[in-house]
C-alpha cells in the first residue's frame, strides 16, 4: 500500500490529492522528515517512524500558515486540486531558504503541475509568504 | 465603468479558498458514502476490433468482487454523451458497453468490488477474445476512397457532418481581390489534463432513485441522458457536482457515470469510479485535431475582400460534440469581410474522441487565420497590428453568421494598453539578450470568443432564498468547476440587492436543490448565469417592495429601491429608509408576515463577443533550433470585470494552456501499435513553472456590454485562443520560416526562458 492510499483511505486524511498515482503531477506532495516526497511513490511501511506533514497539519489553532493566507489573498487558488501539494513544496523551500529568488521558486514548484493559474499568482503568493515569514 | 459599483469590479477572495488551502475541500474522490464500493471499466486495447468472446468466470471468483457487467447486461440503445441541450445534430452513435470497440479505451465491461485491489485483479482475470480490424487514425486516411467506414450502419462516408455557412459570394470576392493567399494548417489533438481525474459515485437505491456525485460541468444534461438510459423520470435522478478540480470542457459530457449507475443497480451499493491518469489521456476526450485549409483575398489597400475556410475535425470514433463545435467555429470571424464562406467537416476515425475543450473549435481555425493575417500584412508591407486593427469590426457591426450586432468592442484600447506594456518591456530589456547567436522577435494575434453558446442556446435560472436575519442563500444550477463563478455570481447578487458579500451563501450544481442551467460551457457563467442571478435579485427586491408597501399601508409606487436602500414614502411627508436587512426584519414576522424569495428564468438572445490581443516575444538560436518564449502580453475586453483578479487568473491560466498547445502538447499516435503513446504525464508534457514566460495581463477599462450583468462579458475560453498564433508569428519573424502546424516541438526545441538566457551567454 502506498503512503498516499494509507493517508487517504486508512486514516481518512483526504487533503493529499491523487492526480496521477505515478509521481508525475505532484498533487500528492507531502513532507517526510523535512523533505518533500510524492506520497504515491512511497510505501506506507517506508514511513514507519518518520515525521509526516500533510496539508491538514499546516494550520494551527485555527490560524492559517502564511502560505495558506497568501494563496487565498493572491487568488493563487482556482480549482485547488494542486494546491495542497503546491503549498507543501513551497513550505519545504521556505524552510531552507528564507529569501528565494523567483527562479528558485519556479524550480522548487516545477514538480507540481497546475493547469488553471499559469503559476503567476502562485509564485506571487510564495514571494509574499516568504516576506511575511521574514518579518 | 466598474468603479461605480460597490461590489462588482472588486477583487474579493474566492469563498471556498480557505477550504482548499487547508485540505478540507471535498472533491468527488474525497467523499465516502456508507456501503460504498469501487468500480473499474475494462477498456479495449485495440483501436478497432470485434469482441468474439468474454469469459468472466475467473474474474468473478476474485474475493470481494460483487458484480460484473458485460455488453449484453446493459441497454443496447445508442446515445450521445455530450452535455449540450438536446439537438437532432447530436448523433446517437455510442453505447454504454460495446462488443465492437472503435477506439483504444472503448468500454467493454465493468466490475464492482469491495476494494480497488479486487477491481484491478478482476480486470486482469477477465478473458476477452478480440478480432482486430483495420484501423483509421488520420483525417486524410479517413477521407480516402476505399477506406473502411467507422460507422457503416449510419453513414456511407467517414464524414458524418458537413456544416456550411456563408455571406456574400466568395468567388466574386476573390475575383475582386488584388492578392490571394492560400494554405493548409494542421493542429494536434490535445488533452485537458485537469489535475483531478474524471470521478463519479453512483448510488442506485432500492426505490429506483439514482444519485450521482460527479465531476460534471453540465449536471442537468447529465441527468437527462442518465434518465433516458436508465428509464427513470428526471425527478428520480439527482446529479450533484462536488468541488471540482478543473474541467476545461472535458467534463461537459458523461464519462463513466452511466457505467457506475448500472453497476450500482446491479450490486445495490454506491459505486465509486475514478479514472486513472492513463484513462484520462486516451480514453476520455481531446480537443479535435484538425486540418484547416484557408483562402483569403485582399485588396492592395489592405482591406480584406474574401475569406474561405474548409476545416476537417478529427472527431475520433463517436459524434459527441462535433457538429456543435463546427457551428461554434464558424462564428468567430472578427474582421470586416464582404464575402465569407465556412465549410466544416466532422470526420470519424478510430482515434481518441474529440469533444469539448476550452475554445471549442476556435483554437484550430483562429490559429490558421491569425498566421495567415501576418503573412498578408508582410506581403502588403503593413504593420501586422495595424493591418488587423484597420480590418476589425466595431460596435454596431455584425460578425459573419451571427444574428446580433456587436454592442461592445474595445479592441483599440486593448491594442494601446498592450503596446504600452510592450514598449515598457523593450525599454527595460534593451540591453539584455542582445547576443549575436540569438534572434528575437515579437508576434501578435487577435481572438474573440463568446459569452454563452454562440447559437444562443444559453439558459439559466436562479433562486434567492431569504433567511429571517436578512442574509440570503443563492441557488444557481450553474457549476463552478474551479474558475470561481460561485464567488462572481454572489458578487452580482450582492451588488443588485445592495447587501454585503458575506451575507450570501451560494449553492450550485445540484439537480435536486438548484434550478435549471444549461451548464458550464461556452464561457456562459458570467453572462448567462450572471443575467439570471441579476433577474432573481430584481424579482426579490420587487417582492420586498410589495411587502413593505403592505406593511406601511401605502401604494407600491411609494416604495423605491435606490442607493442600496428601500425608500418608503408614507402619507404624512415622512420618508423611511431601510436597508435590505431592515426591510426583511420589518416584513418577515408579525400578523402579515411573509417569506421572501426571488426567482428568474433567463434565456440568452445574444452571446456577446469578448476580445483579446496577444503579443509574444521569442528568442531563437537558429543553429540549434532551440527557442524560448520570453514574454506573453494579453489584453482582454471582457466588458466589466466582475472580479478583476478572477478574470486575470483566467487569462493567466489560458496563456499557460495556449503555450502548451503551441509548444509541446500532442496526443501522439504510435502508428505501428495503432494506439496513442501519450499515456501519462511523462510522455505528454504540460507547462511547468519553469516553462512559463513572463506574463503580463491587462483588461480594457472602457468596455461595457449593455446586455451583460453590470456590463460584463465572459472570459473563460477566450485567453487560450490567440496565444499559439502569436508565438508562431513571432517565431516566423525571427526565423523567416513559414510555420503551418502545432506543436512547435515537432521541428524546434522549446526551452524555458532562463535556460535560453544561460545558453546564449
Amino acid at each position: 500500500m502506498t503512503l498516499l492510499d494509507f493517508l487517504r483511505d486508512e486514516i481518512g486524511l483526504k487533503g493529499t490529492k491523487k492526480g496521477c498515482d505515478s509521481g508525475q503531477c505532484g498533487a500528492c506532495t507531502i513532507i517526510m522528515d523535512g523533505k518533500t516526497i510524492n506520497a504515491c511513490l512511497v510505501l506506507a511501511i517506508q514511513a514507519d517512524g518518520k515525521e509526516i506533514l500533510t496539508i491538514e497539519g499546516l494550520s494551527s489553532g485555527g490560524r492559517l500558515h502564511p502560505l495558506q493566507e497568501t494563496f487565498v489573498e493572491e487568488g493563487a487558488v482556482q480549482c485547488g486540486f494542486c494546491v495542497p501539494g503546491m503549498i507543501l513544496s513551497a513550505k519545504a523551500l521556505l524552510d531552507e531558504k528564507k529569501d528565494p529568488s523567483e527562479e528558485e521558486i519556479r524550480e522548487a514548484l516545477s514538480g507540481n503541475l497546475c493547469r488553471c493559474t499559469g503559476y503567476v499568482k502562485i509564485i506571487k503568493a510564495v514571494q509574499r509568504a516568504a516576506a511575511l515569514m521574514r518579518t | 465603468m466598474a468603479d461605480t459599483f460597490k461590489i462588482v469590479g472588486k477583487s474579493f477572495p474566492r469563498h471556498e479558498s480557505i477550504a482548499k488551502v487547508t485540505g478540507q475541500a471535498q472533491y468527488t474522490d474525497d467523499l465516502e458514502i456508507p456501503g460504498m464500493v469501487y468500480g473499474r471499466i475494462l477498456r479495449s486495447p485495440y483501436a478497432h476490433a470485434t469482441v468474439r468472446q468474454i469469459d468472466k468466470s475467473e474474474a468473478g471468483k476474485v474475493p470481494g468482487v460483487l458484480g460484473i457487467l458485460l455488453p449484453q447486461d446493459v441497454p443496447n440503445r445508442p446515445f450521445n454523451c455530450s452535455g449540450n441541450p438536446p439537438s437532432p445534430m447530436l448523433i446517437k452513435d455510442e453505447r454504454v458497453l460495446t462488443d465492437h470497440p472503435l477506439y483504444v479505451g472503448d468500454r467493454i465491461a465493468a466490475v464492482a468490488a469491495l476494494t480497488k485491489e479486487a477491481c484491478a485483479e478482476a480486470l486482469e482475470r477477465m478473458i476477452v477474445k478480440y478480432q482486430p480490424l483495420p484501423v483509421v487514425l488520420e483525417i486524410e486516411e479517413a477521407l480516402r476512397e476505399g477506406t473502411p467506414l467507422i460507422h457503416p450502419e449510419l453513414f456511407s462516408s467517414n464524414i458524418f457532418k458537413k456544416l456550411e455557412s456563408s455571406q456574400g459570394d466568395v468567388e466574386r470576392g476573390f475575383a475582386e481581390s488584388d492578392y490571394i493567399f492560400e494554405d493548409e494548417f494542421n493542429t494536434p489533438a490535445v488533452q485537458h489534463v485537469a489535475m483531478e481525474p474524471v470521478s463519479c459515485i453512483c448510488h442506485y437505491m432500492e426505490d429506483d432513485q439514482l444519485t450521482v456525485w460527479s465531476t460534471s460541468q453540465t449536471p442537468f444534461q447529465e441527468r437527462r441522458v442518465l434518465a433516458e438510459l436508465l428509464d427513470l423520470p428526471e425527478n428520480k435522478v439527482r446529479v450533484v457536482k462536488p468541488i471540482m478540480g478543473g474541467g476545461f470542457g472535458g467534463r461537459q459530457q458523461i464519462h463513466n457515470q452511466h457505467v457506475g449507475a448500472f453497476l450500482s443497480r446491479l450490486v445495490r451499493r454506491p459505486v465509486k469510479i475514478i479514472n486513472t491518469r492513463e484513462e484520462e489521456m486516451y480514453a476520455s476526450v481531446v480537443r479535435h485535431g484538425s486540418v484547416c485549409w484557408l483562402k483569403v483575398g485582399v485588396r492592395k489597400d489592405g482591406r480584406l475582400a474574401a475569406f474561405h475556410a474548409k476545416v476537417y475535425l478529427n472527431a475520433g470514433a463517436y459524434c459527441t460534440h462535433t457538429p456543435i463545435v463546427l457551428g461554434a467555429q464558424s462564428r468567430k470571424f472578427q474582421y470586416r469581410i464582404p464575402h465569407y464562406r465556412y465549410e466544416g467537416y466532422g470526420v470519424y476515425t478510430n482515434g481518441p474522441i474529440g469533444g469539448a475543450m476550452r475554445g471549442y473549435g476556435n483554437p484550430q481555425l483562429t490559429f490558421a487565420r491569425e498566421v495567415m493575417m501576418d503573412r498578408i500584412a508582410k506581403k502588403l508591407g503593413i504593420d501586422p497590428l495595424q493591418f488587423r486593427v484597420m480590418n476589425h469590426l466595431g460596435a454596431g457591426e455584425t460578425i459573419p453568421c451571427h444574428t446580433f450586432p456587436l454592442r461592445s468592442c474595445a479592441i483599440t484600447e486593448c491594442v494601446e494598453m498592450g503596446e504600452r506594456i510592450r514598449n515598457e518591456i523593450e525599454r527595460r530589456e534593451a540591453s539584455l539578450h542582445k547576443k549575436a547567436k540569438v534572434s528575437e522577435a515579437w508576434g501578435v494575434a487577435f481572438a474573440c470568443h463568446t459569452s454563452g453558446p454562440s447559437n444562443n442556446e444559453g439558459m439559466s435560472s436562479s433562486l434567492i432564498l431569504v433567511n429571517d436575519d436578512g442574509t440570503v442563500n443563492l441557488l444557481v444550477g450553474s457549476a463552478d468547476i474551479g474558475q470561481g463563478c460561485e464567488t462572481t455570481l454572489s458578487q452580482i447578487a450582492a451588488q443588485e440587492l445592495g447587501i454585503d458579500l458575506k451575507d450570501i451563501t451560494v449553492t450550485s450544481g445540484d439537480t435536486f436543490s438548484t434550478p435549471y442551467d444549461t451548464g458550464t460551457f461556452a464561457s456562459s457563467q458570467i453572462y448567462v448565469a450572471g443575467n439570471a442571478v441579476c433577474l432573481a435579485a430584481q424579482d426579490l427586491k420587487e417582492k420586498l417592495c410589495v411587502a413593505l408597501a403592505a406593511c406601511y399601508h401605502t401604494e407600491l409606487e411609494m416604495v423605491r429601491h435606490e442607493h442600496d436602500h428601500f425608500m418608503i414614502e408614507t402619507g404624512q411627508d415622512k420618508k423611511i429608509s431601510l436597508s435590505f436587512k431592515e426591510g426583511v426584519a420589518k416584513v418577515m414576522f408579525g400578523a402579515k408576515g411573509r417569506i421572501l424569495a426571488g426567482f428568474s428564468s433567463f434565456k440568452a438572445e445574444e452571446s456577446p463577443l469578448p476580445f483579446s490581443v496577444c503579443w509574444a516575444k521569442v528568442a531563437v538560436d537558429k543553429r540549434t533550433r532551440t527557442f524560448s518564449v520570453l514574454h506573453i502580453i494579453q489584453v482582454v475586453d471582457v466588458g466589466t470585470a466582475v472580479n478583476p483578479e478572477v478574470v486575470k487568473g483566467q487569462v493567466e491560466g489560458g496563456i499557460s494552456m495556449g503555450l502548451g498547445y503551441a509548444l509541446m502538447e500532442q496526443i501522439e499516435m504510435d502508428q505501428r501499435a495503432q494506439k496513442p503513446s501519450s499515456s501519462d504525464l511523462l510522455h505528454y508534457k504540460v507547462p511547468t513553472a519553469l516553462d512559463m514566460p513572463e506574463i503580463h495581463v491587462a483588461m480594457a477599462r472602457m468596455s461595457y456590454e449593455p446586455t451583460g450583468p453590470f456590463g460584463a462579458k465572459s472570459v473563460g475560453e477566450l485567453p487560450v485562443v490567440a496565444v499559439a498564433p502569436a508565438i508562431v508569428n513571432a517565431l516566423s519573424i525571427a526565423t523567416g520560416e513559414k510555420i503551418n502546424f502545432l506543436p512547435l516541438s515537432k521541428v524546434f526545441m522549446p526551452k524555458g526562458r532562463s535556460q535560453i538566457k544561460k545558453e546564449s551567454q
